[in-house]
């Protein structure tokens, strides 16, 4: 009975993707099961793991955001241009930037809701149009901080313990707001429902409009914290960094669980996605292997991660 | 809209049980050059099931429809308890105690049968400066709400999914009574059951009639309503042909008029 409840979460499946990540890489290295292995990982899944958290949560709802790297890469941008060349205060900057990642996750919703178009279409156009204008800012080049700002340390730059970042507990808090946002409160509850069966929902009275577009803003602030960490921690962002993150974070989203018509998720299972992912992506370098072979692997854990959800699922039923 | 009109009709309805919970009089709608509903009237009492039958086009839906403030009608008017209506939106019918079970839009199955049951009206307790779910409250008043009207599920935290057609009816009927629904109104609500799953769902209905709300049964199946009905309404291109009390009428007399048409029935009657 017990074990059958515990079978019954969706976080199965990532849970023994992850087993699995982290046997195969410990058999052929065993350095790879160590404390700073381990912080490096958290650090590469925190920012990942970021904007997994915002897609998860948007998917739940039942639309899809491809704009994320963009607005990743703009929003990091933006905040090492108004620091460097136009000398503002990075607080104030920090909050501006954020406000324009909130604009863009905004106008997709806007634009997604009132066109009665599906999302993949409105965000693929906006994920070509902001890197449009992120390679527009600096002709292509990266852009980076050399000064030291504090705010920076503290967004990722900083490590708290050993090669741990502090970008990691930022990360940690946020999952657990979206978590018992989710879990635990009436919105999290007209989430489920307006991505489960919109018309249902709308009929008992659920604003379902209002909490799409909610959800389309919280994902273009995630990812658009999530480009502000990972300055923080490199010191510099690049026009043509994140082209792979929309489906990285969907990657993570849905070998966590999530559905990728809606109504159904996880956010524990999002954030474990992501750092499954980062296991791979670590454990391919330290094992000496090209990089190249990382989407390979991630493409075989997505798949397989599914397939086992898919089939506990059917056990579980047939038990019930 | 003249002030007069107001509650004249009240005094004659004071005793509580003749008189109807709602009313339609005279009620027109169009669209276009199409007349949809014309001149019905129909009078819905508390504590009786009324079976509203008819084919397909006969104007159930639009019927329906106004009562429940999704139209608005072009002609007539609605009373609610004896006053006077008018309906902006389903809301405001809603607020009144008005509720809709759609065969297909009662619940959402990948959501837990509490969820479900609180969906748009959660319970939540503070802790500390934060509004949370009631978790354990929607589970509890959940399952003893279902077991008051004798639907039995084995928790409230199951999801929908693994429910039957009939358990899912009777989890929105539930939901419905339990937020203080006077009026529910059932749209087709056995027409994809099996035979079994029909008499449990006719068993709940007929367990809200106990209970002294109103009901009204909307299908093109009369086997199904007749058993329950206290009354039955006949529509046919958009007009009411017949409006009968159960003992009034078989089963078979009103197979013949839904079928072959209420004038057709008629004139082979005075044959006779």
């Amino acid at each position: 009975m017990r074990i059958k409840a515990l079978l019954g979460h969706r976080e199965v499946g990532v849970a023994v993707a992850l087993v699995v990540v982290y046997v195969v890489f410990m058999s052929m290295k065993k350095e790879f099961l160590s404390a700073g292995t381990l912080g490096d990982i958290v650090t590469v899944a925190a920012e990942l793991g970021t904007v997994a958290v915002g897609v998860s949560f948007l998917m739940i709802a039942g639309e899809m955001d491809l704009s994320v790297g963009s607005n990743f890469a703009l929003t990091g941008m933006l905040l090492a241009m108004f620091i460097t060349r136009f000398s503002w205060n990075p607080h104030l900057a920090f909050v501006v930037v954020l406000a324009c990642a909130a604009g863009i996750g905004a106008l997709n919703g806007l634009v997604t809701l009132s066109a009665r178009i599906p999302s993949f279409i409105t965000t693929l156009g906006a994920m070509m149009f902001w890197r449009g204008v992120a390679l527009y800012l600096t002709q292509g080049w990266p852009i980076s901080v050399f000064a030291d700002v504090p705010l920076l340390r503290w967004l990722g730059g900083a490590k708290v313990y050993h090669t741990f970042h502090i970008s990691a507990v930022w990360w940690l808090i946020i999952g657990a707001v979206f978590w018992v946002t989710l879990q635990k409160t009436a919105y999290g509850n007209w989430v489920f429902a307006t991505g489960g069966k919109r018309a249902a929902a709308r009929a008992l009275g659920v604003p379902d409009t209002r909490v799409k577009l909610v959800n389309f803003i919280l994902a273009g602030v995630m990812a658009g914290l999530a480009g502000c960490l990972q300055l923080g921690r490199m010191g510099s962002m690049s026009p043509v960094w994140g082209q792979d993150l929309p489906l990285e974070a969907i990657a993570a989203a849905v070998v966590g669980g999530n559905s990728l018509t809606g109504g159904v998720g996880s956010i524990l299972g999002a954030m474990l996605g992501a750092v499954t992912m980062a296991s791979i992506r670590i454990g391919l370098v330290m094992v000496g292997a090209p990089a190249y072979w990382y989407m390979a692997f991630v493409g075989f854990i997505v798949v397989a991660a599914v397939a086992l959800n898919v089939r506990l699922g059917e056990v579980i039923s047939w038990h019930r | 809209m003249a002030p007069v009109m107001r509650d004249s009709v009240a005094p004659n309805h004071a005793e509580q049980g003749t008189a109807p919970l709602m009313e339609g009089i005279c009620l027109c709608k169009r669209f276009g050059k199409v007349t949809a509903l014309e001149g019905v009237d129909i009078a819905i009492r508390r504590g009786e099931v009324t079976g509203l039958v008819g084919d397909n086009g006969a104007g159930k839906s639009t019927l329906i429809k106004i009562l429940t403030g999704v139209y608005r009608p072009d002609e007539g008017e609605l009373r609610f308890e004896g006053q006077r209506v008018e309906f902006a939106s389903p809301k405001d019918a809603r607020r009144l105690g008005i509720e809709t079970v759609y065969q297909d839009l009662a619940l959402i199955e990948n959501m837990s049968i509490a969820r479900n049951f609180f969906l748009g009206a959660e319970p939540q307790r503070k802790v500390g400066i934060l509004n949370l779910l009631d978790v354990r409250k929607m589970r509890l008043v959940t399952e003893e709400a279902l077991k008051d009207i004798g639907i039995a599920v084995r928790s409230a935290n199951d999801e929908v999914s693994v429910l039957s057609g009939g358990e899912r009816q009777a989890i929105a009927i539930g939901r419905t009574m339990h937020f203080g629904g006077k009026l529910l109104i059932l749209d087709e609500p056995t027409s994809a059951l099996s035979v079994h799953e029909t008499n449990k769902v006719l068993t709940y209905i007929d367990e809200v009639r106990k209970r002294g709300l109103a009901v009204i049964f909307i299908t093109h199946n009369l086997y199904h309503v007749y058993p329950v009905a206290d009354r039955i309404v006949v529509l046919e291109h958009g007009r009411k042909v017949g409006d009968f009390a159960k003992d009034e009428i078989s089963v078979d007399e009103l197979v013949q008029i839904v079928s072959y048409g209420a004038q057709r029935v008629a004139r082979s009657a005075r044959q006779q």
